[in-house]
C-alpha cells in the first residue's frame, strides 16, 4: 500500500502535463499504465481534465476594425528621429531628457560662476562692515518687543538697554 | 505562426521598415489582442494594452536579435509583461463584457448567476481573474494560445519546470473556484 501511495504523488504531479500531451514517452506509459488501476488518480484526472475542457469554447476574439491603421498612426505621434532613439539605446534614457538634465546642471554652475565672480569683484552692493565695527555692541539690533526675544526679555525684567 | 520567421523580414524589422512593421501588426494583432483580452478585464483595456505592445515592440526593433526567428515569443512576451504592467495599476474593476450582459457582473459573480449562465466565457473570465498574475499568464499562453511548455518557457524567460508547475497550481487554484459554484 505505501509503495502505491508513493506512486500515486508522483503520479499527480504528472496529470497536468499529461493533459497538456508533455509527457515523455516512457512517463506516458507509466501513468496510463497506473491511471488503469487507480481510482483514485482518475477522479483527480478526471477534475483537471474538466477544467482544461473549461477552455476549449473559449471564444477566439479578434482585433477591432482599423486596430492595424491606429498603431501606425501612433507611430507615427510617437516617433523620435533616429539619433534620438541610438540615444535612448546607448543610454536608456530618452534624449530629452537628457538634454534637459545637462541644461539644468548648465544653468545651475552659471548661477554659481556669476555669483562667485560678483563677491570676489567690488561690484556687490552689500556693505562690508569694518573689523572694528563688528566686534562693536552697536551693530547689534534691540530685540523687536512685539517679538518672542521682546517677550521673553520682557519676562525676565531684563533690559538690552546699554 | 510558429513556423521559423523569414530571415528577410527580420532584417527588415531590425532597420525599423514600416512595411515590415505593418506586415507584423497584420500577422500578430488578432493573437496579441486575444491574449490581452484573457489577461486583462475587459474589451477596452485590451484594445489599449494590445495598441501599447505594438508601440513598444516597434521601439524595441532596433534591438531585436539577429537570430529572433520565433517573432512570437519576442512579441508575447512584449504582451504579456503589458498586461502585467495594466493589471499592476488598474484597480479591480468588474468585468464587463459586451457580449455577456448580465451574467459577469462583478468578479465574484453569485453561485446561482454562474448556474444560470449558460456562456461559459463569462465563466472563463471571471475565474482567471481570480488567479494571481503569474498562474494567469501560464495558464493563457497555455489554453487560450495554445503554446507548448517550450514556448511559454521562452516567453516568460523561465524554465520549463516553472511552466509545469504554474499551470499545474492554475488549474488547482481554478477547481476550487468552480467547485465553489457546481
Amino acid at each position: 500500500m505505501e509503495g502505491n501511495k508513493m506512486k500515486c504523488s508522483r503520479i499527480r504531479k504528472m496529470i497536468s502535463p499529461y493533459v497538456d500531451e508533455e509527457l515523455s514517452t516512457d512517463d506516458r506509459r507509466a501513468f496510463t499504465a497506473h491511471i488503469e488501476e487507480c481510482a483514485a488518480c482518475r477522479k483527480e484526472l478526471e477534475d483537471v481534465r474538466s477544467v482544461h475542457e473549461l477552455f476549449v469554447s473559449a471564444e477566439n476574439y479578434t482585433a477591432p476594425l482599423g486596430f492595424a491603421t491606429r498603431v501606425m498612426a501612433n507611430l507615427e505621434q510617437n516617433e523620435q528621429p533616429a539619433y534620438s532613439r541610438l540615444w535612448r539605446l546607448v543610454t536608456g534614457k530618452p534624449l530629452f531628457l537628457r538634454t534637459a538634465e545637462v541644461a539644468f546642471a548648465v544653468v545651475v554652475m552659471l548661477i554659481g560662476v556669476i555669483s562667485g565672480n560678483l563677491l570676489v569683484s567690488d561690484r556687490t552692493p552689500v556693505r562690508q562692515p569694518t573689523i572694528q565695527e563688528s566686534f562693536s555692541l552697536d551693530l547689534f539690533q534691540a530685540t523687536p518687543p512685539n517679538s518672542i526675544g521682546g517677550v521673553y526679555v520682557k519676562l525676565m525684567g531684563a533690559t538690552d538697554e546699554k | 505562426m510558429k513556423a521559423r520567421n523569414d530571415p528577410d523580414l527580420i532584417e527588415r524589422l531590425k532597420r525599423s521598415d514600416r512595411k515590415a512593421f505593418e506586415q507584423l501588426v497584420h500577422e500578430y494583432q488578432d493573437r496579441v489582442y486575444n491574449l490581452c483580452r484573457y489577461m486583462l478585464k475587459d474589451a477596452e483595456e485590451a484594445q489599449d494594452a494590445a495598441q501599447d505592445v505594438f508601440i513598444k515592440a516597434y521601439r524595441k526593433l532596433v534591438a531585436l536579435e539577429p537570430d529572433a526567428s520565433f517573432l512570437y515569443a519576442w512579441l508575447y512576451r512584449i504582451a504579456v509583461n503589458t498586461c502585467l504592467d495594466y493589471n499592476k495599476r488598474s484597480y479591480p474593476k468588474p468585468l464587463e463584457d459586451e457580449t455577456f450582459v448580465e451574467n459577469v457582473a462583478s468578479p465574484d459573480p453569485s453561485p446561482e448567476h454562474l448556474y444560470q449562465s449558460k456562456e461559459t466565457g463569462g465563466l472563463i473570465h471571471a475565474a482567471l481573474a481570480k488567479l494571481p498574475q503569474k498562474l494567469r499568464a501560464a495558464i493563457v499562453l497555455k489554453e487560450i494560445e495554445a503554446l507548448s511548455y517550450e514556448e511559454i518557457a521562452e516567453t516568460l524567460d523561465t524554465s520549463i519546470g516553472t511552466v509545469k508547475s504554474r499551470i499545474s497550481r492554475a488549474r488547482e487554484e481554478l477547481r476550487r473556484y468552480l467547485r465553489k459554484d457546481f
